[in-house]
């Protein structure tokens, strides 16, 4: 059930009218909400629910064992924490890594001359796995950390079930939305308008932008880089760059105002990430839930941060976006987009210890230039279907080829859009809803179906599913 | 959740205080009757990509009766319009440009 379509809209209808109608009681909001997050789910394949609940149940009573033992050794309480956090790795590993461990083990084997067959697998990949599971870890690294309190088994199970995030987050934590759990929530004014505002401004960056740049410009140009011109193979990778933003903060801004709508606060996840004027200012604005994530549970959590002199800081920085890479699935080509931030990161760090005192700054015009360069080759890689496709395609940007054959001025035209939005004011939808909220109830409904009527006729006939519904 | 985790839904401005569900309500009610009239053909093409039923086949008929209604009353022409319009700026070429198509015909 994907946010852009009737089926999502009609069931959202009814939730929204249900959930709210049970406000009175906290604990049968709950239960509704969870059961509509199964509906949801379950959409794709049923047994996924299971999983997803056998996954709460493990977290819930890891939390409660490390819980239970706090007067124990911190040996014990520590050994706990790592049995569930394994565990959640064992259940992200076989559905996402299996299959990519064993075809690589298979090669490995061949090129020592030992050719086995191995037991090669079809494992289905559950929707959303990535984002469920790191929230499930984070709950358990929390808990024992002290940071909260571990929440009765409902809370847990609809914290990782909650469905406007459940499939392509942002990853909110336990300690962001279990205290929002506990008492029954109020829709203000301010929450319904900016609620509004997201989901419409997600309809139309998913619907229109990166849905028509995707089918029009760079789905063509990546199957076939060697059959199109040096302008196509640069407008595509530029047109991919506005795609994946405007897809995948699409999902994230319409994730929060679905939540803003059931009465729930969601954490930022895009803050216009190409006018970061470094890349450790991207990371400060691009899947935000996910590297904050990264930096508080992997780089200072698990591999100490900068606690252990500059080398070793500069490694945990490849180290953790390496894993990040690996995190989007198991292809070299995303290994490579993570060791290429991990390392330029590294290069920032030195760079700034090196730089000559008396040496000025880039200007930031440049810094923006030179990172959105950066990011644009990494997503190059993160796109291609593999490490040589992803070479043919930066190897045909530098030939000269035939004229231009996909690259229409409407295509042109959404690029520019996709730029252009990153340097208008930060808090444009806000200052927007501050205005919609004084609206009376007829004109805005009517502002927002015409709205959403604009949308429909520019949306590419169907919908694809968002890019990272496939992490 | 801690006020200090930043969000998109916290306005600048302090909060009115007023409940806002009997509004968002009126929105979403008004927001969906505009569009099951206006957007009668999007219903249709829903309703005709579900799996074939004997209350799907009624849906389908009851749904093509409500678009010839709506097509009767010209509620339907705005979206008509403006689909047409959209089309022609998707086919829309950069003077002198050749499409895929184009070279594909040429080379058979």
């Amino acid at each position: 059930m994907l946010f852009p379509t009737l089926s999502f809209g009609l069931f959202f209808l009814v939730v929204f009218t249900i959930v709210w109608a049970a406000n009175g009681s906290n604990e049968w909001r709950k239960i509704l909400l969870l059961v509509a997050s199964w509906v949801f789910y379950g959409a794709w394949d049923w047994r996924f629910v299971a999983l997803l609940i056998g996954s709460a149940l493990l977290n819930w009573g890891a939390a409660e064992l490390i819980w239970y033992q706090r007067d124990s050794p911190a040996g014990r309480r520590r050994a706990i924490m790592i049995a569930g956090i394994a565990g959640n790795l064992l259940i992200l590993g076989f559905f996402k890594y299996y299959g990519f461990f064993v075809e690589q083990l298979g090669d490995l084997l061949r090129g020592f001359g030992y050719a086995r067959d191995l037991p090669l697998m079809q494992v289905v990949l559950p929707v959303g796995i990535s984002f469920f599971t790191f929230q499930g870890m984070s709950y358990l690294a929390d808990v024992h950390a002290e940071r909260l309190a571990p929440a009765r088994l409902l809370d847990v199970t609809l914290l990782m079930s909650f469905f406007p995030h459940l499939v392509a987050g942002p990853i909110v934590r336990g300690s962001d939305l279990l205290p929002q759990f506990e008492e029954s929530p109020r829709l203000t004014r301010d929450m319904a308008a900016i609620g509004l505002v997201l989901i419409v401004w997600g309809l139309f960056k998913k619907a229109v932008v990166a849905s028509e740049l995707s089918t029009g410009l760079v789905d063509p140009v990546f199957f076939d880089p060697a059959a199109h011109s040096r302008i196509d193979l640069l407008a595509a990778a530029y047109g991919y760059a506005v795609q994946i933003y405007c897809d995948f903060s699409a999902y994230s801004d319409m994730a929060i105002g679905i939540a803003a709508l059931l009465g729930y606060r969601f954490p930022l996840n895009f803050n216009q990430p190409y006018r970061a004027a470094s890349l450790q200012d991207f990371w400060r604005r691009w899947h935000i839930s996910l590297s904050s994530w990264l930096r508080d549970y992997l780089y200072i959590g698990a591999l100490g941060g900068s606690r252990k002199g500059f080398a070793r800081q500069c490694l945990n920085l490849m180290v953790t976006m390496l894993l990040g890479g690996t995190w989007h699935g198991a292809k070299w080509t995303f290994v490579i987009w993570g060791g290429l931030h991990g390392g330029v990161l590294a290069i920032e760090r030195i760079w700034d210890r090196i730089r000559p005192r008396g040496l000025p700054r880039l200007p930031r015009l440049l810094g923006i230039l030179i990172t959105f360069h950066v990011v644009l080759v990494g997503w190059i890689f993160f796109r291609a279907e593999s490490f040589d496709a992803a070479i043919a395609f930066l190897r045909g940007i530098g030939r000269a080829g035939p004229a231009s054959m996909v690259l229409t001025p409407l295509a042109c035209l959404l690029i520019l859009f996709g730029m252009v939005i990153h340097f208008t004011p930060a808090d444009l939808g806000q200052r927007l809803a501050l205005w919609l909220r004084l609206f009376p109830a007829w004109a805005l409904g009517l502002l927002v179906g015409v709205t959403i009527l604009i949308v429909d006729v520019m949306r590419f006939e169907g919908v694809a599913p968002f890019i990272y519904y496939q992490f | 959740m801690p006020q200090e985790t930043p969000s998109p839904i916290d306005l600048p401005e302090p909060e009115r205080d007023e409940s806002g569900l009997g509004w968002a309500f009126g929105v979403i009610l008004i927001a969906s009757l505009f569009l099951l009239f206006a957007n009668a053909a999007s219903l249709r093409d829903w309703i005709d990509d579900q799996p074939p039923s004997p209350a799907q086949a009624r849906a389908a008929e009851l749904a093509d009766q409500w678009v010839g209604i709506t097509e009767a009353f010209g509620i339907g022409l705005p979206r008509k319009t403006m689909h047409a319009q959209w089309k022609r700026a998707e086919q829309a070429r950069f003077p002198g440009q050749k499409t895929e198509g184009a070279e594909g015909s040429l080379a058979q």
